[in-house]
């Protein structure tokens, strides 16, 4: 498939949410483009403009404040984050899920904000995002608006975000910081690939929170339980809270029978 | 035999400095004047009439130099059956074949112009379970069967019919062992079509010139099978056509045949002798180009209770796809060599081509054997269990030895080769038939259970009773060679291995010796094609008749020069000698090119060795029987692997596989060990999670590494241990026979008979996925197809008579 687009590079922010407006639903956001350029290259993606967000100052930029806890801007890769020794020790359960997303040379370029704005099932950086409780800050030209992860995917491959509108932060809350994570992704190879299952636990103060990705339409959240609840009460709870198919990669028998497996080990680990 | 100083030494590979600093140079790499760029339209239906094709919009797009379908071209192409047209014609008889294609100025012009063709289908509904395909009312794929030429001597086409071919091999009295057997264990195993994934996706440049002079630039195995199918189909003279083969990524079998040439010489012509240019795209590789057949094989054995095989029938059924190409070969193959490595005194097999309507099946490495060798071995194992032995002592029994007779009839001798020192040598690199304190350790950590198994291999050539070849070794002035030959490098290491052997005859440094890189039919002798592993043995023995005949050469000028015998002439590397006064020489650089005496008189010429070589003593194998002398030689191997098995999910990792090949003789151990390894994680990867998914319409729902994973580097075991045995091979150059093929078969089978150790898991279809293993660990019924959860092209398991349980006779 061969496409034509414009392709825009703009070096402000204003510019940048100017040029969103004026091409809406015909504007694709380039920042990594490791989902982007697949898509265009099989043509499910035949946007009038592709705008790339990495030249405006600060996008680029992974801050952290013990007031706000860690925001990620649009051109943060998932391997600044694996860098990043301060996010790898707020927050463990970020780094595990980034160190199984892909291969290496993906997540140089990859990032946290195109992963998540991607919404694949499988995305490997929401269920750690649910977990967190972490939040999208949505800018567009005349608008600034706050939603938490467990609103933001409405479906697969589909999320909140309207025509004109940037996922330009996400903020991981300093609350969250310290809480203990684990992250396990069924996989058909050890190299790069694609979840057939993925759960994340993550554990504070007694919490449990459950992450779960490539069993439903989007990556989902289970909370409301404590490490203390009888293990197989968290499993039945996972196991009704989610949706799984058969695919090309696996029954939905299986994806629930792991999903029991793997919750009940991510337990183990975090309690 | 003398000692040997560079056959056996670790020389590197002689290409390996241009390859990994980029300078080697790839058919893509080409660009010539006025240049056009091809884009294919393909059918996205498996089974449809084509009822309408519109290229006028693409016709009248700028910059577009050609557009062709199939109702312009008159060609007819196949290996073996010739069946396929090089556009579809009428009807689409699988998932993205090419019903249409454009030649442009870009790449872009043409991909939009192939956007603006417009093709009408009427979908039918296709044939895709190679079972259903040979039912009474099964649909034909080729209604026009019995009007294609196909190759008699070998191939039985049935009209009327899905089948392309049938190959039956008939020893001893079937009847007779299964009433003298104890038990009798039958069982069906099977395999989905896979993809080969070259590094280099397929590539040609063709430029049909004026007066039909055609220039084909390819990324070809076998260019002058290329040249003579081309010719064939094109009905041109071979020497109007030139097929050159510059360095090539890759093959492993799925380039061994023509593909994508005829089309873009047609191309070519059409755009008015303008050379065009196609390189298949990932995804255009998993079903444009072929793949390797699917295969479901029933085995039935008869065994005695003290573990001696007393019959064993055999029925392949081979799911070919739209077009014969190599499935026929490949059946043929796998008929005569489909009880492996064991001795079977009464055997039956009947092995089946059959068309559906899915990409076609070609060459893969292995030739049908890593497909059968799944079954077999893993068949093997499970006739141990039924009667209650362990599964080594149960082949070691069975072995073939000195004095036994293969199923064709082969007598096997003390020279053919060692397939129980190569069990043995694995069996006990893998500590074969108990744990370690340290895999006891592993255990208990990690919850997993620790399992081993092995599997025997064996292959011999696959190829026309007489393959030939030939070899031409050039000396220059300064007495260094060059050597020709039209066997391609893909990455196998014959132009290191072959300028070993010419090194070694004619007694030159390495150094003096090269091999050329890029391959011409109208400059380089013959050669049928580089597949089968008979490579070294047939361009070997080439080259050392073309040494002999360099060397006789020089012997002939050198005694006239040094008025002596020939007879009492020797050389070492830079002089021709007479032997008993070493002090009287001359130089191989005086004779090189002409000796010239010093008065000016010159006699003899440039010294030009040729040699010539022929596959010897082969023959076609009786239509009814198999009876025959189809193997040039066998290599033997075997396979041992460690696993550890999560018994609550089925995931397992593999942790070493161990490897030994007779090889008869190591030419080069830096070769032998990338063979190996790269065979074993290819193995892996048919074992593991490589194969090709259809919807219940036929298409093809993975046709790119999102869903077709292949091993990665992470995914190597941590332990790949190489062994050779080194039983001389008669007639091999310096005692040796092929390994090319033969790392990859029967890794899978050894990862199975792993698991079943480990766990009890009883897996008859690959690729063992880790659901697979779960599955089978419950009980389960096993799926091969997640989507359609159906049967379809494979793991059946309505075995007639008790679903292959083993039975007790007596």
């Amino acid at each position: 498939m061969t496409a034509m687009f414009r392709y825009r590079a703009p070096r402000r922010r204003d510019e940048l949410l100017e040029l969103l407006a004026e091409y809406g639903e015909r504007a694709r956001v380039l920042a990594g483009g490791t989902d982007l350029l697949g898509d265009v290259r099989s043509g499910l993606a035949r946007p009038a403009a592709v705008v790339d967000v990495k030249l405006v100052p600060g996008f680029g930029e992974l801050a952290w404040s013990a007031a706000e806890g860690l925001v990620i801007r649009p051109g943060v890769t998932i391997d600044d984050v694996l860098r990043d020794e301060r996010a790898r020790s707020s927050y463990p359960l970020l780094a595990a899920c980034a160190q199984d997303l892909a291969s290496h040379q993906i997540r140089n370029r990859a990032t946290v904000v195109g992963n998540v704005v991607n919404a694949s099932p499988c995305a490997d950086m929401a269920p750690a995002l649910l977990c967190l409780g972490a939040r999208a800050v949505i800018s567009s030209q005349d608008s600034r608006r706050e939603v938490p992860f467990t609103e933001f995917f409405t479906g697969a491959k589909r999320t909140v975000l309207r025509a004109g509108e940037l996922l330009e932060e996400i903020v991981v809350p300093a609350q969250s910081a310290g809480a203990r994570g684990s992250y396990r992704k069924l996989k058909r190879i050890k190299g790069h690939d694609l979840g057939i299952v993925g759960v994340a636990a993550m554990a504070k103060d007694g919490e449990l929170r459950l992450g779960i990705s490539s069993c439903a339409p989007t990556p989902l959240l289970v909370d409301g339980l404590t490490t203390r609840d009888p293990v197989d009460e968290v499993v039945a709870v996972a196991r009704a809270a989610i949706s799984p198919i058969s695919d090309v990669r696996c029954t939905k028998e299986y994806r629930t029978h792991m999903v029991g497996v793997y919750v009940r080990r991510a337990m183990e680990e975090v309690a | 035999m003398s000692e040997l100083t560079v056959v056996g030494a670790d020389v590197p590979r002689v290409e390996a400095v241009e390859k990994l600093t980029g300078d080697a140079l790839y058919t893509g790499d080409l660009l010539l004047p006025g240049l056009l760029h091809a884009k294919v339209k393909a059918s996205p239906h498996a089974r449809a009439r084509i009822l309408r094709i519109d290229t006028s919009r693409a016709e009248a797009l700028p910059g577009v130099h050609a557009v062709l379908t199939g109702h312009e071209l008159d060609h007819k192409l196949g290996l073996y059956v010739v069946d396929k047209d090089i556009l579809a014609k009428d009807v689409v008889r699988h998932f993205g074949e090419a019903v249409a294609a454009v030649a442009a100025e870009s790449v872009e012009t043409a991909s939009a112009a192939v956007e603006l063709i417009e093709v009408e289908y009427e979908v039918l509904s296709p044939v895709l379970d190679p079972m259903e395909a040979i039912g009474d009312d099964a649909p034909l794929v080729h209604p026009d069967l019995g009007s294609y030429a196909y190759v008699e001597a070998a191939f039985s086409p049935q009209p009327g019919t899905n089948v392309a071919h049938v190959q039956r091999v008939r020893k001893g009295d079937l009847d007779r062992g299964f009433a003298e057997a104890e038990w009798v264990v039958e069982r069906e195993y099977t395999n989905p079509s896979v993809q080969h994934v070259p590094l280099e996706t397929h590539v040609a440049v063709v430029q049909w010139k004026a007066g039909d002079q055609v220039t084909i630039w390819t990324s070809a195995q076998s260019p002058f099978t290329v040249r003579n199918l081309f010719c064939t189909a094109m009905r041109l003279p071979l020497n109007q056509v030139r097929v050159v083969v510059p360095h090539v990524g890759g093959g492993f079998g799925g380039k061994a045949g023509i593909h994508l040439e005829p089309l873009v010489a047609c191309l070519s012509r059409k755009a008015g002798g303008r050379p065009v240019r196609l390189q298949a795209t990932r995804e255009e590789e998993f079903s444009l180009l072929p793949c390797r057949s699917a295969l479901t094989y029933r085995i039935k054995t008869g065994v005695r209770a003290d573990g001696t095989i007393t019959a064993q029938q055999m029925t392949m059924y081979w799911d070919a796809g739209a077009y014969a190409d190599y499935a026929v070969n490949v059946t043929r193959a796998s008929a005569y060599s489909a009880s492996g490595p064991y001795e079977i005194p009464n055997a039956w097999v009947d092995a089946y081509t059959i068309y559906t309507n899915k990409p076609y099946g070609t060459a893969y490495r292995g030739f049908g054997h890593v497909e059968f060798f799944w079954g077999l071995e893993r068949h093997m194992e499970l006739v141990a269990h039924a009667i209650g032995m362990d599964p080594l002592e149960f082949r070691r029994r069975n072995l073939l030895k000195p004095g036994s007779r293969t199923m064709t009839g082969e007598l096997i001798t003390e020279h053919t080769g060692d397939p129980r020192a190569c069990l043995d040598a694995v069996a006990a690199a893998i500590g074969y038939g108990g744990l370690t304190d340290e895999e006891r350790e592993h255990e208990r950590r990690t919850g997993r259970r620790v399992g081993k198994g092995v599997a025997t291999l064996h292959k011999a050539p696959a190829m026309p009773s007489f393959t030939a070849t030939a070899a031409v070794v050039k000396m220059s002035s300064d007495a260094t060679v060059v050597v020709n030959v039209a066997l391609m490098e893909i990455g196998q290491g014959c132009n290191t291995a072959l300028a070993q052997i010419v090194a070694e005859r004619l007694r030159f440094p390495i150094d003096r010796v090269k091999v050329a890189i890029e391959r011409d039919t109208d400059k380089d002798p013959y050669d049928w094609q580089t597949v089968a592993s008979k490579g070294l043995i047939l361009s070997g023995n080439a080259c050392l008749l073309a040494c002999d005949d360099l060397l006789r050469q020089a012997y002939d000028v050198a005694a006239q020069v040094l008025r002596a015998n020939v007879a009492d002439l020797d050389h070492d590397a830079d002089r021709v000698f007479v032997a008993h006064r070493p002090q009287e020489s001359v130089t191989f650089a005086e004779l090189s090119i002409g000796y010239a005496f010093p008065n000016g008189n010159g006699i003899g010429g440039p010294l030009i060795g040729v040699g010539r070589y022929i596959a010897q003593g082969l023959t076609n194998l009786d239509k009814e029987t198999g009876q025959g002398l189809p193997a040039l030689d066998w290599t033997y191997g075997a396979h041992g692997v460690v696993v550890d098995v999560d018994p609550d999910t089925g995931e397992f990792d593999v942790l070493a596989i161990s490897s030994a090949y007779d090889v008869g003789r190591v030419v080069n151990p830096g070769l032998v060990r990338g063979q190996a390894i790269g065979g074993m994680v290819q193995g892996l990867g048919t074992a593991l999670c490589e194969g090709y998914i259809y919807d219940q319409q036929g298409r093809l729902l993975n046709p790119s590494f999102t869903d077709n994973k292949i091993p990665t580097a992470r995914d190597l075991p941590a332990r790949l241990d190489i062994a050779v045995v080194e039983t001389a091979q008669l007639d091999g150059p310096y005692g040796a026979r092929g390994v090319g093929e033969h790392p990859m078969i029967s890794v899978a089978p050894a990862i199975g008979n792993a698991i079943q150790q480990a766990t009890g898991a009883e897996l008859l279809h690959m690729p063992m996925r880790f659901e697979d293993v779960w599955r089978a660990l419950r009980s389960h019924e096993p799926i091969d197809n997640w989507i359609t959860e159906t049967p379809a092209g494979s793991c059946r398991s309505d075995l007639p008579g008790g679903a292959g349980q083993p039975s007790p006779r007596k």
